[in-house]
């Protein structure tokens, strides 16, 4: 921590601490020991002391002990030629400050009763509001736990300029944030300056005066006390949880306006217990390594027109975008709209024009949120029948945004943007195509409103994940062509990173117990080299839906010590599977078909079973309607697969598992299989071909038998023979 | 050789919860075996029947139905006393059908003053029940749960879209959540451990996996119901060891098979036995199935099921 801050701070604590004191010992003489003191109806006592201590302070004699606390949590001023990190005596300043404010706010409600109003609002003579009753703290505080009001901004002092403060109270409003103001810069208040600019404070609009003074601090940071024993279920003394439920879920933070006094010190460092970092106006000392804060905890000299941006960003709030603003109708009844030659009204990619749309990852300051830029012609400059280049840029910046994701957010882009009404959206990538209807230009589309609905979606549906979304729309032959390079090389390095993603080079698998619904005992176990079944997790996705939703279906799962490295074995992996699939499968193999087999849901896209006497295996897919060598269709197979149950024999796989280098190793891998459907060995010929390579094959997918070659085990026998496959050289499967 | 009876090994048990205020207290939940499996473990607290008032006048139900009320229908206040009264409810389930912005639509405010009315007139735990509109709910219920502060009511249906604001309107004001999830087993849980993250004491949960009435899904709904209680007996899971709440009556009361007259279709018998007896029915199986709080309508089904449960205890 930075030494400036912590001295200063420490020095702000002992002056406040010897004011307590002070006013202390004069109200001792005064009222007498037996005198009661309090905050104005409330069950919390003094809270923080209450929340933090456990000491319940009602009456003057109850002060004593924490007077006592006080002088020895604050430490000696900082000397000179001593280089130490100061953050914990910094830290236990700033809380013995908080301890001593409220010994000095209580005594004030004893000395001037009428020195606050007591109430929600401002009255005409009286502006300051002081601590808030029990039934305020309730009925607000229910918004901070549903998330109405995600936090509260401290400010201290007062802004420059009337209308500099109005904008900031304006803003932190609009992020429906609670603003507690208190303390004044040069004789003037924020809450003053509200006023003259006519905006209306009070608990209701939620710009708070609490009190003119910066030991009306007390009151916010009280508030935030008392909340986590209110709905936290945090005992009084328990400062351990309260300070961490703080920390966890209420998103405040301090923002002084003006010059940092030692005071204004104390009372940050106070804060930065709570985890509410400060970010300030001036140019002060910073503190950014991360803490006990969420992030940076002390950012400074931030410009006016950027400070509430960048305090989100530092306290980690998330933006909600509720509504996607566009003029047309939004949502998943419109997916499946075909446009049509007659409707058509502009089109864009699909092989009639360039075409291409990419999402990828930002620093968080090259980023700005909601900004979406068209760069060319937009709709309102074509006319009816014409056609343009596309390219669309989406750029997105979040704490938690890692590259790994892009391709999953890119991959929501057809589905998002054909849920409007009136567009049509195929492909992706460089083969993405769009078709605008006539209708939804008559409404009033253009291809701007797309960026709009990408920022808004991408809000809703991945804020855990990212915290600023930027949309650039090119329609500039040159501009596109520019970005489908740039998109080129983007994707290589993607592929190859999912191409060079092993088993054995990540340590953490995922659960996905998705379809327990239906299955109850099924755990689909999804590895880099092994996709969901269904074909439509692979591990990325996994790990994406985890971070999105920390308590939905896909769970990681540390694989512990490798058991059966053919079989695919390995400790975590089998204590949570049996656990998950609550003690109905003991154990599981993730590469073979004969022992211990994945069970399976229903949704597999192939199952792979054993051809006894050609000792080999064959996997059908679900398209393939015919009948296969092992004398059962697909639909026969899929009951004897799905259902959560293991049947040594038979597998629900998915197309992609077929080509990886993982498949079915224990029986001997893709050299075991010897009959496919044409149509999947069509599809699959691309992806088979490094692998039949790499087994020495070349010509491996010339040997599988398919149903033109036969339908059962007699008919492709001597086929198999003649094309000499390896699987009759191979250990007997049985 | 004498024959030993085959024995299931519990690991976990049903929390107890207490419900309603002190003085009036009644638990559910305790429950260390599957429902009356009394050979192999304990069931402290037999389950209990609410008993339905509706907010207003209700429209739709038959006669056959309606004839137990007649005089109280118009006033909530005077019909939870009947209940209590006449038919010895143990519990009073309050629908607050009349918010429903497709029916009545009745503001928030309202509906919390009758609720606050009838919840000072009764002395047994109330359950507050919702039209099941999420976002009017979400108003609905949070006003009730300021207007009764500590009175420790039991605020349903709780679903994923709302159990942020009504989950902390709970905390705040004292009241016992009900976590509603459309029959499914992981949903159930999953809105549990947000409940749980959201900090409502576990002792103020209970689980509506969603009820459908004889021949309208009844299965299905009793498999899920089972199938919590195995995840929660022997499979260890703390999540699902929670008292589950049955809301019956209105999937009973609204089917087809009650309402036809006999004259229409003679091969269903006399109405007023049948519609008795479907609702009989549906409560006997969810109670097999493990639901420990009913919420019925008919006063005789009530005593049908009251009997059942008296025998399966002895």
């Amino acid at each position: 921590m930075s030494k400036i801050i912590c001295s200063a701070a420490i020095r702000g604590a002992r002056n406040i601490v010897g004011m307590a004191e002070a006013k202390y010992e004069e109200a001792l003489k005064k009222w007498g020991p037996d005198q009661k003191i309090e905050f104005p109806n409330t069950t919390y006592y003094l809270p923080i002391i209450y929340g933090m201590l456990g000491i319940p302070v009602s009456t003057l004699r109850d002060v004593k002990e924490v007077m006592d606390k006080c002088n020895e949590l604050v430490p000696a001023t900082v000397s000179d030629n001593v280089w130490l990190p100061y953050l914990a005596p910094a830290l236990e300043a700033g809380m013995a400050t908080f301890f001593a404010e409220e010994i000095i706010e209580a005594i004030r409600y004893l000395e001037e009763p009428d020195f606050y109003t007591k109430g929600e609002d401002p009255l005409p003579d009286n502006i300051w509001l002081g601590a808030a009753d029990d039934v305020i703290m309730r009925k607000r505080g229910v918004e901070f736990v549903d998330g109405t009001a995600p936090g509260f901004a401290a400010i201290l002092g007062a802004a420059p300029s009337v209308e500099i403060a109005a904008k900031i109270a304006i803003e932190l409003q609009e992020k429906n944030l609670y603003v507690f103001m208190c303390s004044d810069h040069e004789g003037k208040t924020m809450s003053e300056q509200l006023i003259e600019a006519g905006v209306q404070i009070g608990w209701p609009t939620r710009l708070v005066s609490f009190g003119p003074s910066y030991t009306a601090t007390v009151f916010a940071m009280g508030f935030a006390t008392r909340a986590a024993m209110s709905f936290g279920g945090v005992q009084p003394g328990d400062f351990v949880r309260n300070l961490r439920y703080n920390k966890d879920r209420i998103f405040a933070f301090a923002m002084p306006l003006g010059t940092v006094t030692d005071e204004w010190y104390a009372n940050a460092a106070g804060a930065i217990n709570w985890g509410f970092p400060t970010i300030a106006d001036t140019p002060i000392p910073e503190i950014l390594p991360t803490g006990i804060c969420t992030y940076e905890h002390v950012v400074s000299n931030v410009p006016h027109d950027n400070i509430v941006a960048k305090a989100i960003e530092v306290r980690g709030l998330k933006v909600t975008v509720s509504k996607v603003d566009i003029p047309m109708s939004y949502g998943p009844a419109f997916e499946g709209e075909r446009i049509r030659k007659d409707d058509l009204y502009f089109e864009c990619g699909g092989g009639r024009t360039l075409g291409v749309e990419l999402t990828i990852s930002k620093d968080m300051t090259e980023v700005e949120d909601g900004k979406v830029e068209m760069i060319g012609p937009d709709l309102d400059q074509v006319k009816e029948g014409d056609k343009l280049p596309f390219a669309m840029v989406i750029e997105v910046a979040g704490r938690q945004m890692q590259s790994d994701f892009e391709p999953i957010l890119e991959r929501q882009i057809h589905h998002l943007v054909n849920y409007v009404q009136g567009i049509m959206h195929i492909g992706q990538r460089s083969i993405m195509w769009i078709r605008v209807g006539k209708a939804a230009v008559e409404k009033g589309f253009l291809l701007k409103h797309l960026g709009k609905v990408m920022h808004a979606k991408y809000h809703q549906d991945f804020g855990n994940i990212l915290d600023k979304v930027q949309v650039k729309i090119y329609t500039e032959e040159e501009k596109v062509k520019e970005v489908i390079e740039q998109a080129k090389k983007v994707y290589k390095e993607r592929d190859a990173r999912v191409e060079g993603m092993t088993d054995e080079t990540e340590e953490t698998y995922y659960s996905c117990t998705l379809c327990q619904s239906f299955a109850p005992s099924h755990v689909c176990v999804i590895t880099p080299e092994r996709t969901g079944m269904c074909g439509a997790y692979n591990w990325l996705d996994c790990k994406a839906s985890f971070e999105i939703n920390p308590t939905g279906p896909n769970q990681p799962i540390i694989k512990g010590e490798c058991t059966g490295p053919v079989l695919g074995q390995w400790k975590g992996i089998t204590d949570f599977v049996y656990k998950a699939s609550r003690q109905k499968v003991e154990q599981v193999s993730a590469y073979s078909l004969m022992n211990f087999p994945m069970t399976a849901c229903g949704c597999f896209e192939c199952v792979a079973t054993i051809l006894p006497m050609c000792n080999g295996i064959m996997v059908v897919s679900r398209d393939f309607m015919g009948m296969t060598p092992c004398g059962m269709k697909f639909t026969t197979l899929a009951g004897m697969v799905g259902g959560g149950n293991q049947t040594p024999g038979f597998l629900g796989v998915s197309k992609h598992y077929i080509c990886s280098r993982k498949f079915l190793m224990a029986e001997g891998g893709l050299k075991r299989v010897v009959w496919l459907p044409k149509m999947l060995k069509e599809e699959l010929a691309e992806r088979m071909k490094p692998i039949c390579e790499e087994m020495g094959i070349p010509d491996f997918p010339d040997m599988i038998a398919d149903e033109t070659i036969g339908t059962t085990e007699e008919e492709i026998l001597p086929f198999l023979e003649e094309k000499g496959h390896p699987a009759f050289t191979m250990d007997p499967l049985m | 050789m004498t024959f030993e009876v085959p024995k299931v090994s519990y690991t976990g048990k049903i929390r107890e919860t207490p419900l309603g205020q002190e003085g009036n207290t009644v638990t559910v939940g305790g429950e260390s075996c599957y429902s009356f499996h009394l050979f192999e473990g304990e069931m402290p607290y037999p389950p209990k029947i609410a008993m339905e008032v509706y907010d207003s006048e209700p429209e739709d139900w038959p006669d056959t139905a309606l004839e137990p009320f007649a005089d109280v229908i118009k006033d909530p206040v005077a019909w939870a006393r009947k209940c209590i009264d006449t038919y010895g409810a143990e519990m009073i389930a309050l629908q607050l059908a009349s918010t429903d912005p497709n029916d009545k639509d009745i503001s928030a405010d309202e509906a919390a003053r009758i609720t606050k009315e009838v919840s000072d007139a009764v002395d047994v735990p109330l359950i507050v029940w919702g039209s099941g509109n999420v976002d009017k709910d979400t108003k609905v219920l949070k006003a009730v749960c300021e207007v009764c502060e500590g009175k420790n009511l039991i605020i349903g249906p709780v679903v994923e879209g709302n159990y942020r604001a009504i989950g902390a309107a709970a905390i705040a004001y004292k009241h016992t959540v009900v976590a509603s999830t459309p029959i499914d087993i992981n949903l159930a849980k999953q809105l549990n451990i947000l409940l749980g993250n959201l900090n409502v004491p576990d002792e103020k949960i209970l689980i509506d996996p969603s009820t459908g009435a004889l021949g309208y899904g009844l299965e299905y709904c009793y498999s899920v119901i089972e199938r919590i209680r195995m995840a929660a007996l022997v499979q260890e899971d703390e999540r699902l060891q929670f008292p589950i709440i049955s809301n019956l009556a209105k999937e009973v009361w609204k089917t087809k098979e009650v309402k036809v007259p006999e004259s229409e279709a003679p091969l269903l018998g006399d109405m007023k036995n049948r519609g008795i007896l479907i609702e009989a029915l549906t409560a006997q199986c969810v109670l097999l199935a493990g639901a420990d709080i009913l919420v019925m309508r008919h006063p005789e089904a009530i005593n049908l099921v009251k009997e059942s449960i008296k025998d399966l205890m002895a």
